[in-house]
Protein backbone atom coordinates (compact mmCIF):
# COMPACT_ATOMS: atom_id res chain seq x y z
CA UNK A 1 0.00 0.00 0.00
CA UNK A 2 1.50 3.34 -1.00
CA UNK A 3 1.79 5.92 1.62
CA UNK A 4 -0.91 8.21 -0.19
CA UNK A 5 -3.68 5.48 0.08
CA UNK A 6 -6.15 6.54 2.32
CA UNK A 7 -6.14 4.91 5.72
CA UNK A 8 -9.54 3.71 6.28
CA UNK A 9 -9.51 3.70 9.85
CA UNK A 10 -7.94 6.73 10.37
CA UNK A 11 -10.07 8.90 7.41
CA UNK A 12 -13.40 7.53 8.16
CA UNK A 13 -15.81 10.22 7.50
CA UNK A 14 -18.99 11.21 10.29
CA UNK A 15 -22.62 11.04 9.64
CA UNK A 16 -22.61 13.95 7.16
CA UNK A 17 -26.06 15.01 9.20
CA UNK A 18 -23.73 15.77 11.95
CA UNK A 19 -23.69 19.64 12.24
CA UNK A 20 -20.10 19.84 14.01
CA UNK A 21 -19.79 23.74 13.70
CA UNK A 22 -19.20 25.30 17.34
CA UNK A 23 -21.92 26.28 18.95
CA UNK A 24 -22.53 27.87 22.76
CA UNK A 25 -22.13 25.62 25.72
CA UNK A 26 -23.65 25.41 29.06
CA UNK A 27 -22.46 25.18 32.46
CA UNK A 28 -24.06 21.89 33.35
CA UNK A 29 -23.26 20.20 30.00
CA UNK A 30 -21.55 17.96 29.50
CA UNK A 31 -22.86 15.94 32.21
CA UNK A 32 -20.43 12.57 32.56
CA UNK A 33 -22.31 11.08 36.53
CA UNK A 34 -18.88 12.00 37.59
CA UNK A 35 -20.11 13.07 41.44
CA UNK A 36 -23.16 10.27 40.65
CA UNK A 37 -23.12 8.15 43.78
CA UNK A 38 -25.11 4.79 44.46
CA UNK A 39 -27.50 3.50 41.47
CA UNK A 40 -26.92 6.63 39.63
CA UNK A 41 -23.60 6.03 39.37
CA UNK A 42 -24.32 2.42 38.45
CA UNK A 43 -26.47 3.97 35.85
CA UNK A 44 -23.97 6.33 34.71
CA UNK A 45 -21.65 3.52 34.18
CA UNK A 46 -23.80 1.51 32.02
CA UNK A 47 -24.66 4.07 29.85
CA UNK A 48 -20.78 4.55 29.14
CA UNK A 49 -21.07 1.23 27.71
CA UNK A 50 -23.73 2.39 24.59
CA UNK A 51 -21.73 3.70 21.85
CA UNK A 52 -23.17 6.19 18.93
CA UNK A 53 -24.06 3.61 15.74
CA UNK A 54 -21.51 5.26 13.59
CA UNK A 55 -18.39 6.71 15.59
CA UNK A 56 -16.51 4.64 18.11
CA UNK A 57 -17.00 7.20 21.05
CA UNK A 58 -19.65 6.49 23.91
CA UNK A 59 -23.02 8.20 23.65
CA UNK A 60 -22.15 9.77 27.70
CA UNK A 61 -18.73 11.61 26.31
CA UNK A 62 -20.27 12.53 23.31
CA UNK A 63 -23.20 14.46 25.59
CA UNK A 64 -25.66 12.91 24.37
CA UNK A 65 -27.11 12.14 28.54
CA UNK A 66 -28.20 14.90 30.13
CA UNK A 67 -29.27 13.54 33.62
CA UNK A 68 -29.42 10.87 35.31
CA UNK A 69 -31.83 10.27 38.10
CA UNK A 70 -33.04 7.11 40.26
CA UNK A 71 -35.92 7.23 42.72
CA UNK A 72 -37.79 4.30 44.56
CA UNK A 73 -36.57 1.79 41.89
CA UNK A 74 -37.11 4.01 38.56
CA UNK A 75 -34.42 5.44 36.97
CA UNK A 76 -35.18 8.76 34.94
CA UNK A 77 -32.45 9.85 31.56
CA UNK A 78 -32.73 12.74 30.19
CA UNK A 79 -31.10 12.36 26.81
CA UNK A 80 -30.81 14.43 23.83
CA UNK A 81 -29.66 13.57 19.93
CA UNK A 82 -27.34 15.44 17.57
CA UNK A 83 -29.80 15.53 15.04
CA UNK A 84 -33.20 15.43 14.90
CA UNK A 85 -33.55 13.24 11.93
CA UNK A 86 -31.63 10.63 13.24
CA UNK A 87 -32.76 7.30 12.21
CA UNK A 88 -31.45 5.35 15.18
CA UNK A 89 -33.34 6.98 17.14
CA UNK A 90 -35.96 4.20 18.24
CA UNK A 91 -32.61 1.93 18.81
CA UNK A 92 -30.65 4.13 20.25
CA UNK A 93 -33.21 4.92 23.28
CA UNK A 94 -34.73 1.75 23.71
CA UNK A 95 -30.60 0.42 24.39
CA UNK A 96 -30.19 3.19 26.83
CA UNK A 97 -33.92 2.35 28.57
CA UNK A 98 -32.73 -1.43 28.43
CA UNK A 99 -29.34 -1.07 29.91
CA UNK A 100 -30.50 1.80 32.69
CA UNK A 101 -33.10 -1.55 33.14
CA UNK A 102 -30.95 -3.59 33.96
CA UNK A 103 -28.71 -2.20 36.32
CA UNK A 104 -29.04 -4.02 39.74
CA UNK A 105 -31.30 -2.31 41.90
CA UNK A 106 -33.58 -0.18 39.28
CA UNK A 107 -36.58 -1.65 38.19
CA UNK A 108 -37.86 0.32 35.78
CA UNK A 109 -36.71 2.88 33.71
CA UNK A 110 -38.26 6.17 31.87
CA UNK A 111 -36.43 7.77 29.15
CA UNK A 112 -37.11 11.70 28.38
CA UNK A 113 -36.00 12.68 24.95
CA UNK A 114 -35.01 16.51 25.52
CA UNK A 115 -33.81 19.06 23.15
CA UNK A 116 -33.19 22.13 25.03
CA UNK A 117 -30.60 22.87 25.04
CA UNK A 118 -29.74 21.72 21.72
CA UNK A 119 -26.43 19.99 21.08
CA UNK A 120 -23.20 21.20 19.59
CA UNK A 121 -19.73 20.08 19.63
CA UNK A 122 -18.90 21.74 23.29
CA UNK A 123 -21.02 19.01 24.68
CA UNK A 124 -18.35 16.46 23.93
CA UNK A 125 -16.47 15.44 26.76
CA UNK A 126 -12.18 16.10 26.66
CA UNK A 127 -12.07 12.31 26.26
CA UNK A 128 -14.56 12.15 23.95
CA UNK A 129 -13.10 14.54 21.69
CA UNK A 130 -9.79 12.29 22.12
CA UNK A 131 -11.80 9.25 20.93
CA UNK A 132 -13.54 12.03 18.06
CA UNK A 133 -10.04 12.85 16.64
CA UNK A 134 -8.29 9.51 16.58
CA UNK A 135 -11.54 8.47 14.53
CA UNK A 136 -10.53 10.92 11.64
CA UNK A 137 -12.42 14.14 12.67
CA UNK A 138 -11.03 17.59 13.19
CA UNK A 139 -12.44 19.11 16.08
CA UNK B 1 -53.61 34.89 29.86
CA UNK B 2 -49.83 34.03 28.78
CA UNK B 3 -49.06 31.91 31.74
CA UNK B 4 -47.16 28.92 30.80
CA UNK B 5 -49.44 26.32 29.80
CA UNK B 6 -47.62 22.80 31.37
CA UNK B 7 -49.55 19.75 31.82
CA UNK B 8 -51.36 18.31 28.52
CA UNK B 9 -53.75 17.05 31.21
CA UNK B 10 -54.50 20.05 32.98
CA UNK B 11 -55.31 22.17 29.43
CA UNK B 12 -59.17 22.66 28.92
CA UNK B 13 -61.21 21.89 25.89
CA UNK B 14 -60.04 26.02 24.23
CA UNK B 15 -56.36 25.51 25.06
CA UNK B 16 -56.37 22.08 23.85
CA UNK B 17 -58.22 22.73 20.19
CA UNK B 18 -55.28 26.11 19.88
CA UNK B 19 -52.53 23.56 20.94
CA UNK B 20 -53.56 20.86 18.62
CA UNK B 21 -54.07 22.94 16.25
CA UNK B 22 -51.03 24.49 16.25
CA UNK B 23 -49.31 21.69 16.24
CA UNK B 24 -50.75 20.14 13.26
CA UNK B 25 -50.33 23.44 11.32
CA UNK B 26 -46.77 22.50 12.15
CA UNK B 27 -45.93 18.71 11.31
CA UNK B 28 -48.36 18.63 8.60
CA UNK B 29 -46.29 21.08 7.03
CA UNK B 30 -43.03 19.42 7.56
CA UNK B 31 -43.82 16.03 6.90
CA UNK B 32 -45.58 16.26 3.56
CA UNK B 33 -43.09 18.79 2.18
CA UNK B 34 -40.48 15.72 3.06
CA UNK B 35 -42.45 13.42 1.32
CA UNK B 36 -42.29 15.71 -1.64
CA UNK B 37 -38.93 16.22 -1.68
CA UNK B 38 -37.84 12.44 -1.48
CA UNK B 39 -39.02 12.42 -5.09
CA UNK B 40 -36.73 14.50 -6.19
CA UNK B 41 -34.18 11.31 -4.90
CA UNK B 42 -32.03 10.11 -7.28
CA UNK B 43 -33.46 12.36 -9.94
CA UNK B 44 -32.07 15.74 -9.09
CA UNK B 45 -29.87 17.22 -11.48
CA UNK B 46 -26.19 16.60 -9.58
CA UNK B 47 -25.11 14.11 -7.19
CA UNK B 48 -24.60 17.56 -4.97
CA UNK B 49 -28.04 18.62 -5.22
CA UNK B 50 -29.50 14.89 -4.95
CA UNK B 51 -27.95 14.56 -1.62
CA UNK B 52 -28.77 18.17 -0.31
CA UNK B 53 -32.44 18.07 -1.43
CA UNK B 54 -32.76 14.32 0.28
CA UNK B 55 -31.01 15.77 3.29
CA UNK B 56 -33.50 18.85 3.45
CA UNK B 57 -36.32 15.82 3.37
CA UNK B 58 -34.63 13.92 6.10
CA UNK B 59 -34.50 17.55 7.90
CA UNK B 60 -38.11 18.36 7.49
CA UNK B 61 -39.13 14.54 8.42
CA UNK B 62 -37.05 15.09 11.91
CA UNK B 63 -38.97 18.13 12.64
CA UNK B 64 -42.31 16.95 12.02
CA UNK B 65 -41.29 13.97 14.21
CA UNK B 66 -40.55 16.71 16.91
CA UNK B 67 -43.93 18.19 16.60
CA UNK B 68 -46.05 14.57 16.48
CA UNK B 69 -43.84 13.74 19.63
CA UNK B 70 -46.06 16.81 21.45
CA UNK B 71 -49.38 16.06 19.77
CA UNK B 72 -48.14 12.40 21.16
CA UNK B 73 -48.56 13.61 24.70
CA UNK B 74 -51.85 14.66 24.57
CA UNK B 75 -52.63 10.83 23.50
CA UNK B 76 -52.31 10.07 20.47
CA UNK B 77 -50.25 7.56 18.69
CA UNK B 78 -48.20 7.55 15.63
CA UNK B 79 -50.64 5.87 13.48
CA UNK B 80 -53.57 8.12 14.50
CA UNK B 81 -51.29 11.35 13.08
CA UNK B 82 -50.39 9.82 10.21
CA UNK B 83 -50.97 6.40 8.53
CA UNK B 84 -54.18 6.04 9.90
CA UNK B 85 -55.70 10.18 9.95
CA UNK B 86 -58.23 10.85 7.75
CA UNK B 87 -56.58 12.86 4.71
CA UNK B 88 -59.15 15.93 5.11
CA UNK B 89 -57.46 16.39 8.89
CA UNK B 90 -54.18 17.44 7.73
CA UNK B 91 -53.78 20.95 8.44
CA UNK B 92 -50.79 21.50 5.76
CA UNK B 93 -50.94 24.45 2.91
CA UNK B 94 -51.28 23.04 -0.07
CA UNK B 95 -47.84 24.62 -1.54
CA UNK B 96 -46.26 21.57 0.14
CA UNK B 97 -49.11 18.85 -1.83
CA UNK B 98 -48.68 20.08 -5.08
CA UNK B 99 -46.88 17.60 -7.51
CA UNK B 100 -43.54 18.77 -8.89
CA UNK B 101 -43.75 19.85 -12.65
CA UNK B 102 -42.05 17.33 -14.33
CA UNK B 103 -38.04 17.50 -14.47
CA UNK B 104 -38.66 20.59 -13.54
CA UNK B 105 -35.81 21.92 -10.94
CA UNK B 106 -36.98 25.17 -10.65
CA UNK B 107 -40.23 24.23 -8.67
CA UNK B 108 -38.36 22.31 -5.26
CA UNK B 109 -36.27 24.96 -5.30
CA UNK B 110 -38.50 28.02 -5.65
CA UNK B 111 -41.02 26.01 -3.21
CA UNK B 112 -38.09 25.66 -0.47
CA UNK B 113 -37.41 29.36 -0.97
CA UNK B 114 -41.35 30.21 -0.58
CA UNK B 115 -41.71 27.68 2.28
CA UNK B 116 -38.54 28.25 4.36
CA UNK B 117 -38.91 32.16 4.72
CA UNK B 118 -42.29 31.44 6.26
CA UNK B 119 -40.85 28.46 8.34
CA UNK B 120 -38.10 30.77 9.50
CA UNK B 121 -40.69 33.22 10.43
CA UNK B 122 -42.76 30.95 12.27
CA UNK B 123 -39.83 29.79 14.18
CA UNK B 124 -39.23 32.81 15.29
CA UNK B 125 -42.75 33.55 16.71
CA UNK B 126 -42.24 30.34 18.46
CA UNK B 127 -39.58 31.09 20.51
CA UNK B 128 -41.20 32.33 23.55
CA UNK B 129 -44.09 29.89 23.34
CA UNK B 130 -45.99 29.59 26.87
CA UNK B 131 -46.13 25.59 26.08
CA UNK B 132 -42.24 24.72 27.27
CA UNK B 133 -42.12 21.97 24.94
CA UNK B 134 -42.26 23.78 22.16
CA UNK B 135 -40.22 26.85 23.12
CA UNK B 136 -37.95 23.86 23.45
CA UNK B 137 -37.39 22.52 20.21
CA UNK B 138 -37.52 25.50 18.15
CA UNK B 139 -33.48 26.33 18.56
CA UNK B 140 -33.43 22.96 17.34
CA UNK B 141 -34.77 23.46 14.60
CA UNK B 142 -33.48 26.56 13.75
CA UNK B 143 -30.28 25.33 13.51
CA UNK B 144 -30.76 22.66 11.00
CA UNK B 145 -33.00 24.85 8.86
CA UNK B 146 -30.53 27.51 8.62
CA UNK B 147 -28.58 25.55 5.57
CA UNK B 148 -32.26 25.26 3.74
CA UNK B 149 -32.67 29.45 3.01
CA UNK B 150 -29.04 29.35 1.67
CA UNK B 151 -29.63 25.78 -0.50
CA UNK B 152 -32.62 27.43 -1.89
CA UNK B 153 -31.18 31.14 -3.02
CA UNK B 154 -27.89 29.77 -3.68
CA UNK B 155 -29.97 27.86 -6.60
CA UNK B 156 -32.79 30.34 -7.36
CA UNK B 157 -29.60 33.01 -7.83
CA UNK B 158 -27.90 30.52 -10.66
CA UNK B 159 -31.00 29.64 -11.95
CA UNK B 160 -32.38 33.51 -12.34
CA UNK B 161 -29.36 33.84 -14.50
CA UNK B 162 -30.15 32.24 -17.77
CA UNK B 163 -33.10 32.69 -20.15
CA UNK B 164 -34.50 29.18 -19.60
CA UNK B 165 -33.76 28.92 -16.02
CA UNK B 166 -35.47 32.54 -15.71
CA UNK B 167 -38.32 31.80 -17.80
CA UNK B 168 -38.98 28.32 -15.80
CA UNK B 169 -38.90 30.35 -12.59
CA UNK B 170 -41.84 33.07 -13.59
CA UNK B 171 -43.72 29.79 -14.55
CA UNK B 172 -43.28 28.53 -10.83
CA UNK B 173 -43.60 31.44 -9.35
CA UNK B 174 -46.83 31.91 -11.08
CA UNK B 175 -48.19 28.56 -10.68
CA UNK B 176 -47.31 28.64 -6.92
CA UNK B 177 -47.37 32.11 -4.92
CA UNK B 178 -51.49 31.87 -4.75
CA UNK B 179 -50.57 28.48 -2.71
CA UNK B 180 -47.98 29.58 -0.99
CA UNK B 181 -50.52 32.28 0.73
CA UNK B 182 -52.09 29.47 1.61
CA UNK B 183 -49.14 28.81 4.11
CA UNK B 184 -50.89 31.83 5.98
CA UNK B 185 -54.71 30.76 6.14
CA UNK B 186 -56.57 29.95 9.16
CA UNK B 187 -57.93 26.53 10.25
CA UNK B 188 -60.70 28.60 11.45
CA UNK B 189 -60.65 32.50 12.79
CA UNK B 190 -61.53 31.36 16.25
CA UNK B 191 -58.67 28.73 16.99
CA UNK B 192 -56.46 31.12 15.50
CA UNK B 193 -57.16 33.72 17.59
CA UNK B 194 -56.84 31.64 20.86
CA UNK B 195 -53.51 30.27 19.64
CA UNK B 196 -51.84 33.94 20.06
CA UNK B 197 -54.07 35.09 22.82
CA UNK B 198 -53.27 32.19 24.78
CA UNK B 199 -49.65 32.63 24.12
CA UNK B 200 -48.30 29.23 21.77
CA UNK B 201 -47.17 31.77 19.03
CA UNK B 202 -46.81 35.78 19.17
CA UNK B 203 -47.25 36.85 16.12
CA UNK B 204 -50.92 36.27 14.39
CA UNK B 205 -51.12 34.76 10.97
CA UNK B 206 -51.38 38.17 9.11
CA UNK B 207 -48.30 39.75 10.46
CA UNK B 208 -45.98 36.85 9.52
CA UNK B 209 -47.42 37.16 6.01
CA UNK B 210 -47.33 41.01 6.09
CA UNK B 211 -43.32 39.93 7.33
CA UNK B 212 -43.09 37.27 4.88
CA UNK B 213 -44.21 39.39 1.79
CA UNK B 214 -41.64 42.07 2.91
CA UNK B 215 -39.10 39.66 2.73
CA UNK B 216 -39.74 37.82 -0.51
CA UNK B 217 -41.06 40.33 -2.85
CA UNK B 218 -38.09 42.58 -2.78
CA UNK B 219 -35.72 38.95 -3.09
CA UNK B 220 -37.84 37.81 -5.93
CA UNK B 221 -37.83 41.31 -7.65
CA UNK B 222 -34.14 41.29 -7.42
CA UNK B 223 -34.18 38.22 -9.76
CA UNK B 224 -35.75 40.23 -12.16
CA UNK B 225 -38.97 37.97 -11.38
CA UNK B 226 -42.51 39.06 -11.54
CA UNK B 227 -44.85 38.56 -7.97
CA UNK B 228 -47.95 37.62 -8.99
CA UNK B 229 -50.48 40.08 -6.71
CA UNK B 230 -49.35 40.58 -3.46
CA UNK B 231 -50.80 43.53 -1.20
CA UNK B 232 -47.69 45.55 -1.59
CA UNK B 233 -48.16 49.20 -0.72
CA UNK B 234 -45.53 50.85 -2.13
CA UNK B 235 -41.48 50.12 -2.31
CA UNK B 236 -41.09 49.02 1.28
CA UNK B 237 -44.86 48.81 2.84
CA UNK B 238 -46.55 45.40 2.75
CA UNK B 239 -50.11 45.18 3.89
CA UNK B 240 -51.23 40.89 4.05
CA UNK B 241 -54.55 41.89 2.20
CA UNK B 242 -55.15 38.23 0.79
CA UNK B 243 -58.29 38.31 -1.43
CA UNK B 244 -60.30 35.58 -2.49
CA UNK B 245 -59.45 36.06 -5.85
CA UNK B 246 -55.46 36.00 -4.77
CA UNK B 247 -55.84 32.08 -3.27
CA UNK B 248 -56.15 28.96 -4.69
CA UNK B 249 -59.42 27.22 -4.41
CA UNK B 250 -58.45 24.62 -1.80
CA UNK B 251 -56.64 26.66 0.97
CA UNK B 252 -55.26 23.00 2.84
CA UNK B 253 -55.82 24.71 6.20
CA UNK B 254 -58.93 24.19 6.54
CA UNK B 255 -59.18 20.62 5.34
CA UNK B 256 -59.79 21.97 1.78
CA UNK B 257 -57.04 19.71 -0.41
CA UNK B 258 -56.44 19.57 -3.96
CA UNK B 259 -56.48 16.29 -6.14
CA UNK B 260 -52.79 15.34 -5.80
CA UNK B 261 -52.93 15.16 -2.01
CA UNK B 262 -55.23 12.12 -2.14
CA UNK B 263 -52.87 10.50 -4.35
CA UNK B 264 -49.60 11.70 -2.19
CA UNK B 265 -51.75 10.16 0.83
CA UNK B 266 -52.57 7.27 -1.09
CA UNK B 267 -49.45 6.51 -1.60
CA UNK B 268 -47.66 7.01 1.62
CA UNK B 269 -49.76 4.96 3.96
CA UNK B 270 -49.84 2.32 1.08
CA UNK B 271 -47.82 0.33 2.63
CA UNK B 272 -48.82 0.25 6.22
CA UNK B 273 -52.38 -0.76 4.24
CA UNK B 274 -50.83 -3.28 2.46
CA UNK B 275 -49.18 -5.06 5.23
CA UNK B 276 -52.44 -5.05 7.53
CA UNK B 277 -50.57 -2.96 10.26
CA UNK B 278 -52.09 -1.39 13.18
CA UNK B 279 -49.83 0.39 14.79
CA UNK B 280 -46.01 2.41 13.76
CA UNK B 281 -43.49 0.98 16.10
CA UNK B 282 -42.01 -1.85 15.04
CA UNK B 283 -42.22 -2.99 11.39
CA UNK B 284 -40.66 -6.32 12.37
CA UNK B 285 -40.91 -8.29 15.17
CA UNK B 286 -37.62 -8.44 17.45
CA UNK B 287 -35.09 -11.50 16.38
CA UNK B 288 -35.68 -14.10 18.87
Amino acid sequence: MSSNTPDPETDATPCAYTDYREGEGDDDLPATGEDATGLEADVWDALYEIEDPEMPISIVDLGLIYGVSVEDGVATVDMTLTYSGCPARDMLTDQVEEAAAAVEGVEDAELRLVWSPEWTIEMVTERGKDDLREFGLSI
Amino acid sequence: MTASLENPDDLDARERDALETLLKRLADDEFVLAERYTEWQVRAPSLESDLALSNNAQDELGHARLWYDVLEDLGYEEQDLVYERDPADFRHATLVELPFEEGDWADPILRSYLYDVAEKLRLEALEESTYPKIADRVGKIQSEEEYHLEHAQSWLERLADGDEGHERLQDALDRLFPHALTIFEPVNRDVESDIVDLGLRDATLEEMGEEWLSNVVPYLESLDLDVPESGQMDDDEFEFEVTQEMLPEERGRDGSHTDAWVDLYDEFTHTYRELGRSETTKIMEKPE
